[in-house]
């Protein structure tokens, strides 16, 4: 492995997750290199999700450790992993519908005087100008605009306006084109392509193989809780990828022996 | 097979790349989209107030005023605008619901509500009246408020922390309380014999003519509210945990920290409602408030708050309960027999709740 305990940005070891008798995650261990674009894929029920879970803070692992640039965190909790700079855009839930896109963007960060009262001018500001340069979004007339009222798409793109905006270090997305059209899609994993360009560290979580092969560096399969394959771009393919998720650690063997699909 | 190659990019992300920057180009930008002139920019305002649940509410309410006061110009019989009704029954009993309803409503955006509210105006007022009958009347405010403060966190926490729904918890818990008052006072009134020598019966429900020293309370409680509903972080806080608890979390906003927070301030709006109530009628007897607690969430309701969390305005709440009481004093000047005044005003809280349902949509 190239990626050496300094150099990365995030560490799991052994990581383990049980729900009561089911083991979601059994002995997971992976690095995420600073700069890295890593796809992380998995049919449904891989574990894709409880990994996610578990790398941004809000569920804790049954055993394993968590490194963040090579320190343990002993309590993991979502405040803790926040204020690292790990940002995780859940799918469908990473907005709040009913409020405009500046709040949204500054939920939680909100720029305030002494008092804590808000400076909504200088925020509807400043999120127009993110909107302009960060993420071109085609279709949003103003930063007051409820974020219920925009598409998949636009959502998407403006929770990762908000990520950049406050220099995440590490950007999750779970499952962001699932919802997606296909020109939303090309739009979304053109910000990433982008992003890793100024050294965002981002992990697309996905069951879709084909968009994810092309923008991420590096690809990790899961499968029934198991890591069973962690491989950079060049050395597999789309097919490799597709035996792997689709049927595992033989998938992968057979495929390797020439034999695609039992 | 983990080697890291010299990656040189693929034909495909350079041609991704290209696909997002060509629209930059010709694409107005937002920072130079907005208004400049102050009709442009209150033409902005009130398209971005649509559908946020006050401006249409207030507009009907605006039209009802109108034809109240038409009707009563020019028809003595329908005594609307005279000084005994607007003084009595606008700047009496409105504020009084509107204060519950901003506490009921802001609760109701942070997701939870709570139907304790009756039993616990009881319980307040008469711990306000057994005060200031036995000690100060200073003292009598502070229990009455911190009375209603620790009901409403209890309650909370018995919502937040069993996670039960708050339906079923704060149900139970109005049977609670109501059992509570009568247990604290027996079920004769509690009478309040003297009340700060007059001062105090005068800053709670002093006469100023055509209206009553509760408008100012609203007025005071409101500005107040308002800010820190709409123009403060906590207010922020409240519409994020209600409107997407898990999108909160991710910010690290506590959502049960805010809720309970939410409960709190709903006790505080309780405690000042009762002590109005219990200053204006001198007593109160236990297990006779119950009709507030529907009363101030259908206000909240009618004033664009949203049953499921998220949505809603100060100033629609305020709206709401005057719309309520308005239309009911209007079917009573207008002399519709008791059983009608239901009819009319249950009907009128159920099409105005289609009617934000329906208007929420048009949202931007």
């Amino acid at each position: 492995m190239t990626i050496t305990t300094l150099e990365a940005l995030l560490r799991l070891e052994s990581v383990t997750k049980k729900y009561g008798p089911n083991t979601v995650l059994d002995d997971v261990s992976l690095a995420i290199g600073r700069g890295e674009v890593v796809g992380l894929l998995g049919d449904n029920g891989a574990g894709k999700s409880t990994l996610v879970k578990i790398m941004s803070g809000v569920v804790p692992m049954t055993s394993g450790a968590y490194y963040w640039q090579g320190a343990q965190l002993t309590h993991i909790s979502r405040p803790e992993t926040e204020r690292r700079g790990v940002e995780t855009i859940f799918q469908d839930s990473a907005l709040v519908p009913s409020m405009s896109i500046t709040r949204n963007i500054f939920a939680g960060r909100e720029l305030t005087n002494r008092l804590g009262f808000l400076k909504l001018k200088k925020m509807d500001a400043i999120t127009s100008e993110i909107l302009d340069t960060v993420v071109h979004i085609e279709g949003i007339k103003s930063a007051r605009q409820l974020v219920g009222s925009l598409s998949g798409g636009q959502a998407q793109a403006v929770a990762i306006a908000r990520a950049v905006h406050f220099k995440r270090s590490l950007l999750i997305l779970d499952e962001p084109t699932s919802a997606l059209a296909v020109r939303a899609t090309e739009a979304l994993l053109g910000y990433l392509v982008a992003l890793k360009a100024e050294g965002v560290t981002s992990v697309l979580v996905t069951h879709n193989l084909h968009p994810a092969y092309r923008v991420c560096d590096r690809h990790i399969v899961l499968n029934h809780g198991r890591m069973i394959l962690d491989v950079y771009r060049e050395d597999t393919s789309v097919e490799e990828l597709t035996a792997a998720v689709v049927e595992g650690a033989d998938g992968v063997r057979r495929y390797r022996q020439g034999k695609p699909f039992s | 097979m983990k080697t890291k190659k010299e990656a040189a990019p693929t034909p495909e992300v350079s041609s991704t790349r290209l696909d997002m920057d060509e629209p930059t180009v010709t694409r107005r930008r937002l920072a130079d989209s907005r208004p400049t002139t102050a009709a442009g920019r209150l033409k902005e305002s009130l398209y971005y107030m649509r559908g946020r649940g006050a401006l249409e509410i207030s507009i009907i309410y605006l039209l009802i005023l109108i034809g109240f006061s038409i009707t009563s110009l020019v028809n003595p019989s329908f005594p609307f605008l005279t000084h005994d009704n607007l003084s009595g029954v606008i700047s009496q009993n409105v504020p009084v619901l509107a204060i519950l309803a901003i506490g009921a409503g802001v609760l109701m955006i942070a997701g939870e509500f709570d139907l304790s509210i009756g039993a616990s105006i009881g319980l307040s007022a008469i711990v306000f009246i057994r005060v200031a009958n036995a000690q100060n009347w200073i003292l009598a405010l502070i229990a009455a408020i911190a009375t209603a403060m620790a009901v409403h966190l209890i309650n909370g926490c018995i919502v937040v922390f069993t996670r039960i729904p708050s339906f079923i918890a704060t149900l139970g818990m109005s049977f609670f309380w109501t059992g509570a008052s009568i247990k604290v006072n027996g079920l004769t009134p509690a009478v309040l014999y003297t009340f700060g020598h007059g001062t105090g019966v005068n800053i709670f429900a002093g006469n100023h003519g055509y209206f009553r020293s509760q408008l100012l309370w609203l007025i005071g409680i409101g500005v107040v509210a308002w800010f820190f509903l709409h123009r403060h972080r906590l207010g922020n806080k409240v519409y994020a945990v209600g409107g997407n608890a898990a999108a909160a979390k991710a910010v690290s906003i506590k959502p049960n920290v805010v809720k309970l927070q939410s409960f709190a301030i709903l006790g505080f709006m309780v405690g000042i409602a009762a002590i109005l109530i219990a200053v204006r009628t001198a007593d109160m007897q236990p297990g006779t408030t119950g009709d507030y607690t529907l009363l101030a969430i259908a206000a909240a309701v009618v004033g664009g708050c949203s049953l499921t969390g998220g949505r809603g305005s100060i100033f629609g709440m305020i709206i709401g309960a005057a719309l309520i009481l308005t239309i009911e004093n209007g079917l009573i000047l207008g002399r519709a027999p008791g059983f009608y005044v239901q009819l009319f005003l249950g009907l009128c809280i159920v099409v105005a709740a289609i009617f934000n349902k329906f208007m929420e949509g048009k949202a931007t």
